[in-house]
């Protein structure tokens, strides 16, 4: 006698939902880790490289000046070089982060002046301690 | 015939489900391969040399290195100028016999970025202790 076939597997109909919980819980703990890594502004940098580092800390505000010169603090773009103190200010007010540390993520092929216009700006916004930021080990 | 299919499909339940093993892998590899250009950021910390300070080391006989980027090639070192890859031969015997191993660097406007890090950089290897980045 030929055997029923749906009455022999019938969870065959179900969706396995176990594989996407997993993927969703393991995305959810990688957002949650990676979250403050990312606040830097999607902007093209090439960082010029450098063998020494000395500052290591974890909660910081970027300074993005992008290779077209575009600026952005963290991963607000600021409109001129002129109101990096006024959006500085801000984000730092915004979480009380008067002493962060603020890292100025520069082109290596961009002009020292601009560079420099945006370490002065940040220096009179009120940030205390500054970094530039380079890309580790170099050629 | 019928008993033997019932047979061979229990069998097949007992092995290991490896499909959400491998889902959370390649998961993890995406976020890896996307992570790993900021884990491999650095950066080091720069003040601005204030005048007094500036002031102080020319009268002291110089206890403030001053190190000045005239081009992409040329750096000066106090009064002498040298070549950028020659710079750590000159740069570290003055940081060595230097008490409090500050080094003040300026750089001309249209010196690149990367330019002006490499000073910095092979700075901090010579050995200095602080570095301030003198304005115009």
């Amino acid at each position: 006698m030929r055997p029923p076939m749906i009455r022999n597997n019938p969870m065959c109909t179900r969706i396995n939902v176990t594989p996407i919980i997993d993927v969703a819980l393991v995305l959810v703990i990688i957002l949650l880790i990676t979250a403050p890594m990312l606040t830097v502004a999607d902007l093209d940098v090439d960082l010029p490289a450098a063998h020494s580092r000395d500052i290591e800390d974890q909660g910081y505000i970027s300074l993005t000046v992008s290779k077209w010169g575009e600026i952005a603090v963290d991963e607000k773009i600021v409109p001129t070089v002129d109101s990096v103190r006024e959006y500085l200010v801000a984000r730092m007010n915004q979480d009380d982060q008067k002493d962060a540390l603020v890292v100025v993520r520069a082109d290596a092929g961009l002009p020292h002046a601009l560079v420099r216009k945006v370490l002065e700006e940040a220096r009179a916004s009120g940030a205390a301690r500054l970094a530039i930021a380079t890309r580790q080990g170099g050629e | 015939m019928w008993l033997q299919r019932r047979q061979a499909d229990e069998e097949g339940m007992s092995d290991v489900n490896m499909t959400p093993l491998i889902d959370v892998s390649l998961v993890l590899v995406v976020i890896l391969l996307l992570a790993t250009p900021l884990a491999f950021e650095s950066s080091f910390g720069v003040r601005k040399a204030t005048s007094s300070a500036r002031q102080a080391s020319s009268e002291t006989e110089a206890p403030f290195i001053e190190v000045t980027i005239l081009s992409e090639d040329e750096v000066q070192v106090n009064r002498e100028v040298v070549s950028r890859p020659t710079l750590a031969r000159v740069l570290r015997p003055l940081l060595a016999s230097s008490q409090t191993r500050q080094v003040s660097v300026k750089c001309q406007d249209e010196v690149s970025h990367g330019a002006f890090v490499e000073v910095l950089d092979i700075t901090k290897l010579c050995g200095a202790k602080e570095i301030a980045v003198a304005g115009r």
